[in-house]
């Protein structure tokens, strides 16, 4: 009793100490925030004449100059102090390593939020017992590519300070009390998280368990907002507000960060980061079922990576739609921006994307339809996969069909028109945005199929339910397509607001029909277990292929909305005078993204490697009830 | 392949040593002969792995920038390396099973990247910041032929047009035509000697002018002298409006001419002193000083609206195109000033009458099948296409011939072209006029 009793006081505190850490960072900000509103009381102490008042770029509000102006840079060693190699090169693979591995370890501590609540909820004590053990094993691999985050920001730091110390200073300056609390943050982020995971085994029953979840969510709490802040300094360079036309800053630290962009920026990150977590989770688990020797491994990593996909692709679905919203936004800020991006000089790369996109939806579907493998009483869903192939398929084409791409006279000559002689004027957006729409109908459809994949439904009305997502399914892809072909019929600006229906069809597809089938398999009749482990080798490929094509997409996007600055430092405010102030062709940013990927993923393994020590010490009651009962996945399962 | 070969031994011969040294080693200290045979298949196998991953490091690191479009070749090599080591150590196989099929991966969007066009962005224009204010008067002229015609010495070649854009309407020499605007030979001293007192000038009693704009702002008043009127009559063009040069049907109460502090041409204060400058120095007069021409501006340009002059933004050269193609039909027909001379029905503000009214979906047709059409069009897009790029190969009854310039060819890219051949090609007499795209 009284080691319960310390036990509950102990978890108390550390919960306590949790929220104190999240607090530390904003007590600790309000002075130096304040120091923002002091400066210019300092210049009307040297004098009331020298007050000087700036317009915001983007607010057009008036403002008190508290900065210095923008540095003009001139190529050479003081500006641009460089190796013998190109400083832009460099700092982009310490960027984007740095970016991989910070989206991984914010991602994975939602995961484990996620799956530890799973296991708190479920009334099933094996599952609840996997769940937790599940979720313990994902921090303890973030635990090791914590460390190598920091690292890698570390080098970052050094990197821009070394190589562009001008626009470091620049940006510093402007954002001298973000950065402080982003630091802070840093530190209540590593100390919550050394909590969270060594007060693991201390808190595991009860309402222990319950203040161990709340750590989690504190956790959550903590890296986001680490992850807002660092959006605001991406989002300042590429739309930048809170100074003046010649880059002062104003005093309004809150214009600063809450730039055009910052808030799609948050959104899609967030989705990109859970997504591209899911993935790297996911090809874990593909290695370590691939290298599994018995077939209680097999059945684990089986069961964690279709766990992984699932909460990866759960957040993928949203994914083009939280882009679309970013280049909404970025077409309102700068329409010249947008078209650059979608229709000028980077629009070969939004090919590239599209062919990205296809590429994650057909890797699920195919995974999803091996799955269905392990599972007796699914083959009777195995004749229709080919028509399923046949529709993704169309999908797929219709959406990388490029309409109209920027070209040079002499290819605009050899085409003998804007458009393509074949292509014609096929590929408006209507048609495209169609073509992710069914491709993403069809993936809900695949779901729906593997979660009642060994089932069938006991309710009374379950013939009525099936017809009734028969008809649901028929009337999307109905209206989805129809609108896509009247896209072709009508102008362009009406055209645009095609996508609105479109994706509301598909959205409403993913939770009515989620939900109906939910409420139709409670307390199903099941045909069979499913037998993990039991699964082709080709299926984790699948999942291998989506960890790769994820992080490559995440490479290529970082890619497009750093070079749509163009020859910018802050777009419009700091001007890149470097040599290196051109956009690459498609071809050499493929290979930097290619060799980026690949050090990732090289890197990573030996990350998992070094777990995987760990793990062959851990206690073998970890995989207890592995033979015994037959884990349960998320999504009705 | 010599090259490659050498260049990967270079890079790597230490790691080929020292599997050639274990081989050795092997020979020498195993004993056992199934062992020994074991142990020289599998070094054999690492130093030929080996070599080719460092065959592919070599092919990368000397491609790294070029054309060469056979770099994901490099990342082909090391997948069938991984799978080679894959088969012949099974402890670590599902690993590099997994990293080569992730270099398979790698090596198919890069090639894929490679595969499609390479559209690179160029350098940004120059940094060049101009001292204006600082510069002696013929120096200034100079800077303000540059802004006219593009470039010093051009005022006189046929089609020579800069940041300005002024000699799309004006001429600028005796006899030379000017249809859709005064020729400014001489305009220093007839501003002053002409203008201002011309009554409809109505000097100082802005609010007796009959003209679309009273003044140029509330309170800006009118031109004391010919310089002040040069100044006004290039930022409020329709404050007065020479006799037979306004908007037809406007019964010269408005002027086609833009404000030229204003977009789409946005010249600065010290450009237009350049500008001015000019004027004078080309007649052999002496120009006010920079500091008077742009005291003269500053009357009737609000503060709020002076462009400021470009110093980090991106100054296109005196040659740069008009418009690039990425803009909407509108913004294109805008920046050439098409709508300056021409009505095109569904365009906001062209409602210019210097030129035909361009509904040549229906137009076209009956011009290129006309027996006066002398050209070579025989379609609609085709003597749209025509028509911009040799105006003068068939002119529209009722309109005089040279008044169109004939440097859309050079100055409108192939894209921006293509969209106003596609716009016009769709304007038909009587229908709605098409969508802007």
């Amino acid at each position: 009793m009284g080691l319960v009793a310390g036990k509950k006081l102990f978890s108390i505190m550390a919960l306590c100490a949790m929220i104190g850490l999240l607090l530390l960072p904003i007590a600790v900000s309000l002075p130096s925030l304040a120091m923002g509103a002091d400066a210019p009381d300092a210049v009307k102490k040297d004098g009331e004449a020298k007050v000087e008042k700036g317009r915001d770029v983007y607010y057009k509000t008036e403002g008190i100059v508290v900065g210095a102006p923008a540095p003009k840079t001139v190529d050479g060693p003081r500006d641009y102090p460089r190796y013998n190699f190109e400083s832009r090169v460099l700092l982009w693979f310490a960027n984007q390593q740095h970016l991989y591995y910070g989206s991984f370890v914010l991602a994975v501590p939602i995961f484990c939020m996620v799956i530890e609540f799973m296991g708190v909820v479920t009334k099933d004590k094996t599952m609840a017992k996997r769940y937790d053990q599940l979720a313990h094993d994902f921090i303890k691999i973030s635990l090791t590519a914590y460390s190598l985050t920091a690292v890698l920001g570390g080098i970052l730091i050094f990197t821009f300070l070394t190589l562009y110390p001008a626009f470091f200073g620049y940006l510093s300056s402007i954002f001298r009390p973000v950065m402080h609390v982003y630091a802070l943050m840093f530190v209540a982020e590593s100390g919550t998280l050394y909590i969270y995971y060594y007060g693991w085994d201390k808190m595991t029953e009860g309402f222990l368990k319950w203040i161990h979840l709340s750590m989690s969510v504190v956790l959550n709490v903590i890296g986001t907002l680490l992850m807002f802040l660092a959006n605001s300094w991406i989002g300042f360079m590429m739309s930048p507000a809170g100074v003046d036309e010649q880059g002062r800053y104003l005093g309004n630290i809150w214009h600063v960060i809450h730039t055009a962009l910052w808030n799609p920026l948050n959104v899609h990150r967030i989705l990109g980061n859970m997504a591209f977590g899911g993935g790297v989770v996911a090809a874990y688990a593909a290695y370590k079922f691939l290298a599994s020797k018995t077939d209680e491994d097999r059945a684990h990593y089986d069961w964690m990576g279709y766990i992984a996909m699932a909460l990866g692709v759960a957040f993928l679905i949203p994914l083009p739609f939280a882009g679309y919203w970013l280049m909404r936004e970025v077409y309102a800020y700068r329409q010249q921006m947008g078209i650059t991006l979608m229709g000028g000089l980077l629009a070969w790369l939004f090919i590239i994307q599209a062919t990205m996109i296809g590429i994650l939806f057909l890797s699920t579907n195919y995974y999803l339809w091996q799955a269905l493998g392990r599972m007796r009483g699914a083959e009777k869903y195995q004749r229709y996969i080919k028509y399923l192939v046949f529709v993704l398929c169309c999908g797929y084409l219709v959406f990388i069909t490029p309409h109209t791409i920027v070209m040079s006279p002499a290819e605009l000559k050899a085409m003998g028109g804007q458009q393509h002689p074949v292509l014609g004027n096929y590929g408006v957006m209507s048609a495209k945005n169609g073509g992710i729409n069914v491709i993403i109908t069809t993936t809900i459809l695949s779901f729906v199929w593997y979660m009642r994949g060994n089932k069938v439904s006991t309710v009374s009305w379950s013939k009525f339910g099936n017809i009734f997502m028969g008809v649901f399914f028929g009337c999307a892809y109905f209206n989805i397509i129809g609108l896509a072909v009247l896209g072709y019929y009508i102008p362009a600006n009406v055209r645009v607001g095609l996508s609105v229906p479109q994706v509301a069809t598909t959205l409403s597809c993913l939770f009515f029909m989620f939900a109906l089938n939910s409420f139709m398999m409670k307390g199903a009749k099941q045909m069979g277990a499913i037998e993990w482990g039991k699964i082709s080798a080709r299926s984790q490929y699948a999942l291998i292929m989506l960890a790769t094509a994820f992080t490559w997409m995440m490479g290529l996007m970082g890619y497009i909305r750093s070079s749509v600055r163009l020859f910018w430092h802050v777009n419009e405010i700091m001007r890149d005078n470097s040599p290196w102030a051109y956009t690459h062709t498609v071809g050499f940013a493929a290979n930097m993204i290619s060799f980026n990927v690949l050090f990732f993923w090289v890197s990573i393994l030996f990350v998992f490697w070094l777990g995987s020590l760990g793990i062959k010490k851990a206690p073998v009651e970890a995989k207890e009830g592995v033979l015994g009962g037959t884990p349960q996945p998320a999504g009705g399962h | 392949m010599g090259d490659l070969i050498k260049e990967a031994l270079s890079i790597g011969w230490p790691l080929l040593a020292l599997l050639a040294g274990l081989l050795v080693y092997s020979q020498i200290s195993i004993s056992d002969a199934a062992a020994k045979k074991r142990a020289t298949f599998k070094l054999s196998i690492g130093m030929l792995a080996a070599f080719i991953l460092l065959i592919a490091i070599a092919h990368y690191e000397t491609s790294f920038y070029g054309a060469n479009r056979l770099l994901p070749v490099s990342l082909v090599l090391v997948t069938s390396m991984c799978f080679m080591l894959g088969i012949y150590f099974p402890n670590q196989a599902a690993l590099l099973k997994i990293g080569g099929f992730m270099f398979l991966v790698a090596a198919g969007l890069s090639g894929y990247g490679n595969w499609l066009p390479q559209v690179e962005g160029g350098f940004p224009p120059k940094e060049e910041k101009i001292q204006f204010e600082s510069m002696s008067a013929q120096q200034l002229a100079d800077e303000g032929e540059k802004i006219i015609f593009g470039g010093i010495g051009q005022n006189k070649v046929q089609g020579a047009i800069g940041k300005g854009q002024c000699p799309l309407c004006h001429a600028f020499h005796k006899g030379m035509l000017g249809e859709r605007a005064p020729n400014l030979d001489g305009l220093p001293e007839r501003a002053a000697k002409e203008r201002l007192v011309d009554p409809k000038y109505s000097q100082g009693k802005p609010l007796a002018r009959e003209y679309a704009q009273k003044e140029s702002f509330p309170g800006a008043g009118t031109a004391e002298n010919g310089q002040e009127y040069i100044a006004e009559s290039h930022s409020c063009p329709s404050c007065y409006v020479v006799a037979g040069y306004g908007v037809k049907g406007t019964n010269d109460k408005e002027s086609p001419m833009p404000a030229i502090h204003k977009p789409p041409i946005s010249l600065s204060l010290p450009e237009l002193a350049a500008v001015d400058t000019w004027f004078y120095i080309r007649e052999g007069r002496d120009a006010p000083t920079y500091e008077e021409i742009i005291k003269t501006y500053e009357k009737f340009i609000p503060e709020a609206d002076r462009p400021k002059q470009l110093d980090d933004k991106a100054a296109g050269p005196p040659s740069a195109l008009l418009a690039d193609g990425t803009e909407p039909v509108d913004q294109i027909f805008s920046k050439a000033q098409c709508v300056a001379c021409h009505t095109i029905p569904g365009i906001p503000g062209a409602v210019g009458t210097i030129g035909p009214k361009l509904e040549e979906g229906t137009n076209a047709p009956l011009r290129f099948k006309s027996p006066d059409y002398k050209g070579g069009a025989t379609t609609t897009p085709d003597y749209i296409m025509e028509s911009i790029v040799s105006p003068s190969a068939y002119v529209v009854k009722s309109f005089p011939d040279n008044t169109m310039p004939k440097v859309f060819g050079q100055k409108l890219s192939a894209g921006a072209l293509k969209k106003i051949v596609d716009y016009l090609s769709q304007v038909k007499v009587g229908a709605p006029p098409p969508k802007i795209s």
